[in-house]
């Protein structure tokens, strides 16, 4: 989740209230603080709320839930006269494109880098890593309109942004710091989009870098800003990038966006309308709301909303990119009415517990191995060949899981059996005192099942076959289970000193003196014994 | 009256050295008892200042294997001499060179040398061979163990050769003496043994005999400390699980359990995880090669839910992969799926995946506790209600929610537990599972859902630092840590901070 940098300075101005008040009451928006530094506040927002990834986006929700703001804030959108064409070409490509005209912007450092930290927020988050969408922002004195997005061929070549050489798109791919992050976009195809003014001036080869030509810089008094992507939602990007300008003050224009034949007038800063039943509040949060104070909470969040006939017509931001039914608007009623304001109740639907079967005699089996003597240890279930099989000195065997994109050589797949985790927590040990007597009772997976068993082994100078005999004896004895006893030929312990343990005619483990290899190969040097059971039908 | 301060031991060491033994060895035999026993009790006297111990040291002979071989069949200057003397008095040098080639030049010269023998031509001839002190030193070091009585001044010579021809070895030995001071004498003499005659073990002859009777019980220090021991246990880590489950189990709820290999389609697409969402990536889900076949009745109604939802396509095949469960939420909705009458109640606490490197507050797999209800009537408030009661039962007093966001919850919340020491500490993720999970699963009633990170809640409780410690645990650790869990101890708030070890 994204974390946004708020700079004090930019924030108390922006709001009108001292600092601490805001650290206090920003969590109750929905957000976690991450950090409280001298000169900023560093907070985690959620991905759902994108108008957020700003001061500019936080100054605004924060003066509406502290009331010093309510309501809507309605965008005042001029016509201006310039057009944008989208050639068809570029359709297959990168088919959306959103744009608009900002004018008498007041640039400063500190806000032209709280826009660029929101545009690459947008990129990582929404936009996908610039796949779903990318945003460029221009310096329109550089430019004259009207615009073009089109798709040209790689060998194309413009200034790019940081660059004093051209390059052609290709080159750009494959030198620029951005080409070589985010080329592979474009792997599958043969011509790239570009967005060009009047007399062919590269604005922007989206989503990877703009040109040099139309860098904005603190002088910048009006912009061109472009979205473009793949889905639709680069019209809300585009609204949540102008409400955050907005905030400083500034003038929107539209553009008129030529596609397919249709007139498209961009951006669109309308508030949609939803419409939900005064009940459907009540019923969902669990509160009695008044009339009246579901239109303050919707007011501190932002919304504009008025009550006819029992139901709450509400006025959704243009900014707002995760309302896609009542249920969103009806959660930020309860933020706005405020969750610790909500009288919390134990539900009363009546039911019996119960616990689960394995659990049950899991709780039996470890009675038995603690009374035994046995510490209990918990351990991955992620492992590796070499520790369940060779260090085993075991076959590899059908049936286990292997990850297609481990993240270590040391968790490649999954356990099919609890012992060499045991024998590895030996050897975590193996400077502490003996005797070490350990058990543990857990999952392992084998031809994609998941499985319970249980594993036990003890090291000491005099452990031996009967010992690990009369533990067996113990064991069973206590849980009422009776299980034939046959030699083994698991080569993880000593031939003639081990045995297979059968119940109702299936194999259902194994026990035995450890092979003096096996102890060698986890770098342990005193008899070891073992024993392991899977518990799935032991019926008890 | 007996000294209270005495024990019958040290009376006995006392009583032996007032009869004029010093060495610990000789009180022992003395006095019956063990030569540890002695000394223990003779540190204790000394304490007391009845006693001063002297640590000595003293030269200590011993005899070397040659030298203890020669003890018993006497040197080679002996043997030579004895068979010379057997054979007349005059015998050819080659007959002795024949008989003795062992030793012939050590034997003829020291037979030169201590002027045993003299050499006519090619005959060696017997004179006078009085028996040597080097033969009676051997002889003695021999037969007794203790070197100490041997007059070093007297026998320099003779030691000194017996050194020089290696049979003999000096080592410096130490050894102590205990002797009584004026006090000690007085003690020792006005003390009546059988006044000390207490029973320190009760053996089963006591018992049965009725030995003890009108006899004293040694008097033990209860102060003093024994070995450490240690009861085996369960788990620390296991007994909060079960604690939860306990909790849990109180509060109605059935608990389930189930694969850790789902399909994608029911750990994302069910729970409304748009196909492109970050967690779903080969960077944070482990996946395996295999797919699975998905549950036909529901797919199309999924597919409809993700198009409305989230725009763009659905992909049957992306449905398909098989993960590692990266929550066990995945089976609260199979759970549902199959029961959609109300009420349900239920909750799972197990392992679920994330592909992370192992550090001090990150794991590749971790456990989590997830619950849900359904139930006609049910709302926010309720969910509330629940997690109040919840936290309050695992001893957490204070208790506050916060907005939250899960994908597939709305409203969504994050409760806090406050935490002495540490403030406002996020323990879990909770919420109402959208209509887009509910729905397609024909699941007409609202269903409450939470998931706690069991793992964060553990280092929380055993005070930990490094998450690794639950997995990887140190014996001693498992060994010395108490049964009973004290409250939440103190933990720095960094790696609580950074331990993002579950979402609901």
């Amino acid at each position: 989740m994204p974390v946004v940098s708020l700079p004090y300075e930019d924030l108390e101005r922006l709001v009108g209230v001292p600092r601490e008040l805001i650290i206090e009451k920003i969590p109750f928006l929905g957000a976690d603080i991450e950090r409280i530094e001298e000169d900023r506040l560093d907070v985690e927002f959620f991905p759902n709320r994108p108008d957020l990834y700003s001061v500019e986006g936080v100054a605004r929700a924060i003066k509406g839930f502290l009331s010093i703001e309510e309501g809507a804030k309605y965008y005042r959108l001029y016509d201006s006269d310039v057009e944008l064409n989208v050639d068809d070409k570029v359709i297959p490509i990168r088919p959306y494109i959103a744009v608009a005209i900002v004018k008498d912007v007041l640039f400063t450092e500190s806000s032209i880098k709280s826009i660029m930290n929101l545009q690459e927020h947008l990129h990582k988050g929404l936009g996908r890593n610039r796949k779903k969408l990318a945003i460029g922002l221009h310096d329109l004195s550089k430019v004259s309109p009207p615009f073009t997005y089109t798709a040209v061929s790689p060998s194309f070549s413009f200034i790019p942004l940081d660059f004093d050489e051209e390059m052609s798109m290709q080159e750009v791919l494959s030198r620029h710091p951005k080409g070589i992050k985010y080329g592979s976009i474009f792997e599958n195809f043969s011509l790239y989009p570009v967005i060009l003014d009047s007399n062919d001036n590269v604005l922007s080869f989206p989503p990877i870098i703009n040109a040099e030509l139309t860098r904005v810089s603190e002088d910048t008094k009006n912009l061109f800003i472009d979205v473009t992507g793949t889905d639709p939602i680069v019209f809300k990007a585009l609204n949540i990038v102008l409400s955050a300008i907005y905030e400083r003050g500034c003038n929107l224009y539209s553009v008129c966006i030529k596609r397919e034949g249709k007139n498209i007038k961009s951006p669109d800063m309308s508030y949609k309308e939803i419409n939900i039943n005064i009940e459907e509040f009540r019923s969902l949060i669990g509160v009695d709301f008044t009339e009246s104070t579901i239109i303050k909470s919707l007011k501190r969040l932002r919304y504009d909303a008025e009550i006819k006939d029992k139901m709450v017509h509400v006025k959704i931001p243009p900014y707002r990119t995760d309302i896609l039914h009542s249920r969103d608007v009806i959660e930020d009623a309860a933020i706005g009415y405020g969750y610790d304001n909500i009288k919390s109740e134990f539900p009363i639907t009546f039911s019996i517990g119960k616990s689960d079967d394995i659990e049950i005699l899991s709780r039996k089996l470890s009675d038995v191995m603690v009374g035994l003597g046995f510490f209990e240890v918990m351990t991955f279930t992620l492992t590796n060949r070499d520790k369940e099989f060779s260090l085993m000195r075991r076959e590899e065997i059908p049936g286990y899981i292997v990850l297609k994109n481990p993240i270590s050589t040391e968790h490649t797949m999954l356990r099919g059996s609890l012992l060499p985790n045991l024998m590895e927590f030996l050897s975590y040990n193996k400077h502490r005192e003996l005797p070490q007597k350990i058990f543990e009772i857990g999952d392992i997976v084998l031809d994609e099942k998941t499985l319970q068993n249980l594993a036990f082994v003890s090291m000491h100078s005099n452990a031996e076959f009967a010992e690990i005999r009369s533990y067996l004896d113990a064991l069973f004895r206590e849980i009422g289970i009776d299980v034939d006893l046959k030699e083994s030929n698991d080569p993880a312990f000593l031939n003639g000193r081990r045995g297979d343990i059968f119940y109702k005619n299936k194999k259902i483990g194994v026990f035995g003196e450890f092979h003096p290899e096996v102890i060698w190969n986890f770098q342990l040097d005193h008899p070891t014994i073992g024993m392991e059971i899977n518990i799935n039908n032991l019926t008890i | 009256m007996p000294n209270q301060d005495l024990t019958f031991n040290e009376v006995k060491v006392l009583k032996s050295l007032l009869s004029g033994k010093t060495k610990p060895d000789d009180i022992a035999k003395d006095s019956n008892m063990k030569v540890e026993t002695v000394i223990q009790s003779a540190f204790f006297l000394e304490k007391k200042g009845l006693v001063v111990i002297e640590e000595h040291t003293e030269e200590k002979y011993c005899l070397t294997e040659e030298g203890l071989d020669y003890a018993t069949s006497g040197l080679p200057e002996r043997k030579i001499f004895d068979f010379i003397q057997s054979n007349g008095g005059k015998v050819p040098l080659s007959l002795l060179k024949e008989k003795f080639p062992e030793f012939i030049d050590i034997g003829i010269g020291w037979l030169k040398r201590k002027k045993w023998a003299k050499l006519d031509d090619e005959y060696v001839i017997a004179l006078d061979a009085p028996l040597g002190d080097d033969e009676r030193l051997l002889k003695e070091l021999s037969d007794k163990k203790d070197s100490c009585l041997i007059d070093k001044e007297e026998h320099k010579d003779s030691l000194n050769q017996l050194k020089r021809r290696n049979l003999l070895t000096v080592r410096e030995d130490s050894y102590i003496v205990i002797k009584l001071t004026d006090l000690g004498k007085k003690v020792a003499k006005d003390a009546k043994i059988e006044d000390y005659d207490e029973i320190t073990k009760i053996t089963p002859q006591i018992i049965r005999n009725k030995e003890w009777i009108g006899r004293k019980f040694r008097r033990y220090d209860i102060d003093i400390p024994s070995k450490e021991v240690y009861p085996a246990k369960k788990h620390p880590y296991k007994r909060i699980i079960d604690e939860i489950r306990e909790i849990s189990l109180q509060m109605g709820f059935v608990e389930i359990r189930g694969e850790i290999i789902q399909s994608s389609f029911w750990n994302f697409d069910a729970l409304f995880q748009p196909q492109d969402h970050p967690a779903r990536d080969m960077q944070d889900t482990f996946y395996l090669n295999s797919e699975s076949k998905l549950p036909k009745e529901y797919v199309d109604r999924i597919r409809d839910m993700h198009i409305k939802g989230w725009g763009g396509s659905w992909d049957e095949k992306l449905a398909r992969k098989n993960v590692l469960r990266t929550h066990t939420t995945s089976l609260s909705i199979k759970y549902l799926a199959d029961h959609p009458d109300p009420p349900v109640k239920a909750f799972c606490i197990g392992r679920v995946y994330r592909r992370e490197s192992i550090d001090p507050t990150h794991l590749p797999e971790f456990e989590q506790l997830e619950g849900v209800i359904m139930d006609k009537d049910l709302s926010f408030k309720h969910l509330l209600g629940y997690l109040n009661q919840f936290y309050r039962a695992l001893g957490f007093e204070k208790i506050r929610f916060r907005p939250g966001y899960f994908p597939y919850t709305e409203p969504s919340v994050e409760p806090e537990i406050y935490v002495e020491g540490l403030g406002w500490i996020e323990i879990g993720g909770a919420g109402i599972f959208r209509q887009e999970v509910t729905e397609p699963f024909g699941i007409k009633y609202p269903v409450l859902a939470w998931g706690i990170g069991v793992s964060r809640l553990a280092m929380l409780m055993l005070g930990l630092n490094d998450i690794r410690e639950l997995y990887r645990s140190d014996i001693d650790w498992l060994r010395k840590k108490p049964i009973c869990i004290a409250k939440p101890r103190f933990l720095q708030r960094r790696f609580l901070n950074a331990c993002c070890i579950f979402t609901l």
